[in-house]
């Protein structure tokens, strides 16, 4: 008992706060109907649990690095967009994952080249006039073999072969008659494509190699081991060339998938493309500027716009939907359902609910599926920071980074593994959005917009406060949005006044005022 | 007798400034070598500079016989430093038992180390489930000398282990520290000469960013004229 007191007194602000938004959320059920209160709320935790996959991986790697990664909503939509394709057209997925692998695969021979190139004894002049003839030719080499390489791809220009075209194939599930599979014309166009690519990587990492020899000078470093570049090297340079071999089986078979295990594949590829998105980023773009914070804002934000112009040059500038799974998508047959068991006997988009005396549609994936995967993902991210150690590593280096490297831990491995965990879970969060919402090329900035206003309220670096902030942006704006269509009878007025659209925004940013007047650590935030 | 770190000539800038003009310091194996000196004498940089923490722009840094200056904080540390820094560096997010944990290098650390480190410091024992946050000046101080014990450390840096306690609580650091040399050479900063003269074998002097001085403790308590000159009123 006197522990809870004095819990109390620590927290006295919070508590009041919260109690206070507890109340202000018990006070809407006054203005609306308890069906309506209860779907608001469900859209509302729906939203905010979106916003909740953006928002963990901003906060821990705003702690962690005191990186603010302006970029993680850009990622957040091209981890809906990877999904997508992984989802409609797993083929293209398959055709381009080889031209990937042997990029990769050059690239994996760089720890040779540091003791190799070391070794050789050039002019000064020399020195630093030929990585950048490396760098060009290898880029060259690059883009011929890589805009050579036969894809079975949309065109996002073209509407009779844009992804809404394939979303209609998918939906009437035509994909597979559709899909011209793409394969070099000659076995010796293949070779040549092949070794272009592999020679082009391997140019551009001796180029990279040799502007850290012309900065630093050359490093007397014997190679660590030989043998396991080259192993790495020839296994993925194997895989990609066995890929393109089991290409059309391959295809035919993931083609031939329920949109329920697609579904979960798309989930898996974009986590995976954005946790390899977020490593590449800190480890290449981010670790050099570590000390400069205002650089790394105008990197992560200039990153963001890159991101939108290459997703609206490969998808196309026109927003689409991504077809619900199966298993949430069914009109038919016993549907609405009326229970949890009918809905999971018949697959239906929605259940009808009997709440205080009136029907209410709940749609299962969007008020349901959504919700249900941001509680997974924050008791799993929870479990990660408490129980392990890389959490606890998490927690101590979000305090003093320099103490737990001095204690002999390699920090730096750790916050690449963050960032790459960070992203992949907002690119997994693309994926979970993307049935709900659709896609577009705005939905980053959106959601960028709302998980910072999220970590704001939450107190910035505080994971709980990141799940707070981003539930009570998401209550709020389902609020304003219902609202709209309700209206609220205010005193002194004669007809009930009706929140505009444009107020929906605007009531967030509202709302962190308020708590940031209140609390300026925020909820959850710690004062220094 | 081998040394076990040897510091030659190190020059140390934090950004433009030249901390460290020269300092040398020799600590052999066993035993406590005391680093004194006034204020802003560059006692606590030298630490840091042998932890890699702030790394030196010339000299060397010799443990064990190899050469570690220049290479990453996390992998000086584990060639078997352990470092108590000036502020403690407990995590205030993690319990006592986390903050001792986080320290192992090899799994199990901690369960052959703990009798040492409970016997030489009982009252962790008992606040073992505590946040850091909750644990005051002297306890806080424990805690960061025994994560120093937990991973199987050569050398411990102790940077001002007295600073800011309760004189009985200073007096059971002390004696945990002389208790803990007898396993691991100690390499201590410490501002009151009374309890670095009481624990060390070995002194080196600095001033201004330079070692001036070193030699055996035993010869400095009587040579009143230079514990004037460097180190003040003692």
């Amino acid at each position: 008992m006197p522990n809870l007191l004095q819990t109390y007194r620590k927290n006295r602000t919070l508590i009041i706060t919260l109690v206070i938004l507890f109340l202000l959320l018990l006070l809407a059920i006054q203005g609306m109907s308890t069906r309506d209160w209860v779907v608001t709320v469900l859209r509302g935790l729906a939203v905010g649990s979106i916003t909740f996959l953006v928002a963990a991986g901003l906060s821990i790697i705003l702690g962690l690095m005191d990186v603010l990664n302006l970029a993680h909503g850009t990622l957040f939509m091209i981890g809906a967009y990877v999904g997508w394709s992984m989802y409609v057209r797993p083929d293209t997925v398959v055709d381009a994952t080889t031209p990937f692998l042997l990029v990769l695969a050059g690239f994996l021979l760089m720890p040779l080249w540091m003791p190799l190139l070391g070794r050789l004894r050039l002019g000064r002049s020399a020195t630093r006039v030929w990585p950048w003839i490396a760098l060009l030719a290898g880029l060259a080499l690059l883009a011929l073999a890589l805009t050579r390489y036969p894809l079975s791809i949309w065109s996002g220009t073209e509407y009779q072969n844009s992804p809404i075209v394939w979303n209609q194939y998918f939906e009437a599930g035509t994909v597979q008659e559709n899909v011209t599979p793409a394969t070099f014309d000659t076995i010796i166009a293949a070779v040549v494509d092949w070794g272009s690519l592999l020679a082009g990587s391997v140019l551009v990492g001796l180029a990279v190699a040799g502007f850290a020899i012309a900065r630093r000078g050359p490093t007397a470093q014997a190679a660590r081991s030989v043998a396991r570049p080259l192993m790495w090297f020839a296994l993925v340079a194997a895989v990609a060339i066995g890929l393109y071999v089991v290409n059309t089986p391959l295809s035919d078979f993931l083609l031939s998938l329920s949109s329920n295990a697609l579904f979960v594949l798309a989930l898996i590829v974009a986590a995976l493309v954005g946790a390899g998105l977020g490593g590449l980023m800190e480890s290449t773009m981010i670790r050099p500027l570590y000390d400069r914070g205002i650089y790394q804002i105008l990197l992560t934000l200039g990153l963001g716009f890159i991101g939108v112009e290459m997703v609206r040059s490969i998808w196309g500038r026109t927003g689409f939907t991504m077809p619900k799974p199966a298993l949430f998508s069914s009109t038919g047959d016993g549907c609405p359902a009326e229970s949890i068991s009918g809905w999971l006997q018949h697959q239906c988009s929605t259940i009808i609910v009997d709440i205080g005396g009136e029907p209410a549609r709940i749609r299962t994936y969007n008020e349901l599926f959504v919700i249900a995967v941001g509680i997974v993902v924050l008791i799993a991210v929870w479990l990660l920071l408490q129980r392990t150690r890389l959490g606890m590593i998490i927690r101590a280096g979000v305090q003093d980074s320099r103490m737990v490297e001095a204690l002999g831990i390699n920090v730096r491995r750790v916050f690449t593994l963050v960032f790459a965990l960070g992203v992949g879970l907002a690119a997994f969060g693309g994926v979970i959005a993307a049935p709900a919402t659709g896609l577009s090329d705005t939905m980053g900035a959106t959601l960028l917009l709302s998980s910072l206003i999220a970590l704001a309220i939450g107190g910035l670096t505080s994971f709980p406060g990141a799940a707070a902030g981003a539930v009570i942006v998401g209550l709020t704006q389902q609020f304003i949005i219902r609202y709209g269509q309700l209206g609220i009878n205010l005193p002194f007025l004669a007809e009930p006044w009706k929140p505009s659209p444009p107020l929906v925004p605007a009531s967030v940013i509202l709302l962190m005022i308020i708590i940031l007047l209140v609390l300026p650590q925020g909820l959850f935030g710690r004062s220094e | 007798m081998s040394n076990i770190l040897e510091v030659r000539n190190i020059h140390t800038y934090i950004s433009q400034f030249h901390i460290l003009e020269g300092v040398d310091v020799e600590v052999p194996k066993g035993g406590i070598v005391a680093l004194l000196g006034r204020n802003g004498a560059g006692k606590t940089t030298t630490l840091k500079t042998i932890m890699g923490l702030t790394p030196p722009r010339s000299g060397e840094i010799i443990f064990d016989q190899e050469p570690v200056q220049g290479r990453p904080s996390y992998e000086i540390a584990s060639l078997g430093i352990g470092f108590v820094p000036e502020n403690r560096g407990i995590f205030r997010d993690l319990s006592v038992l986390e903050n001792l944990k986080i320290a192992e290098r090899k799994k199990g650390d901690l369960d052959r180390k703990s009798d040492f480190i409970f016997e030489l410091f009982p009252d962790l024992q008992r606040l073992i489930k505590l946040p850091g946050t909750h644990l005051s000046g002297g306890q806080q101080q424990m805690l960061a000398v025994a994560r120093a014990l937990v991973p199987d450390n050569r050398l411990l840096l102790i940077d001002e282990p007295s600073e800011g306690l309760a004189p009985v609580i200073i007096e059971a650091m002390m004696e945990a520290i002389r208790r803990l040399s007898s396993e691991t050479t100690v390499l201590l900063v410490e501002q009151n000469f009374i309890v670095a003269s009481q624990l060390a074998q070995h002194y080196v002097i600095i001033e201004e960013g330079r070692s001036v001085q070193a030699g055996l403790m035993a010869d400095l308590v009587h040579d009143k004229a230079t514990i004037q000159r460097y180190l003040g009123a003692a």
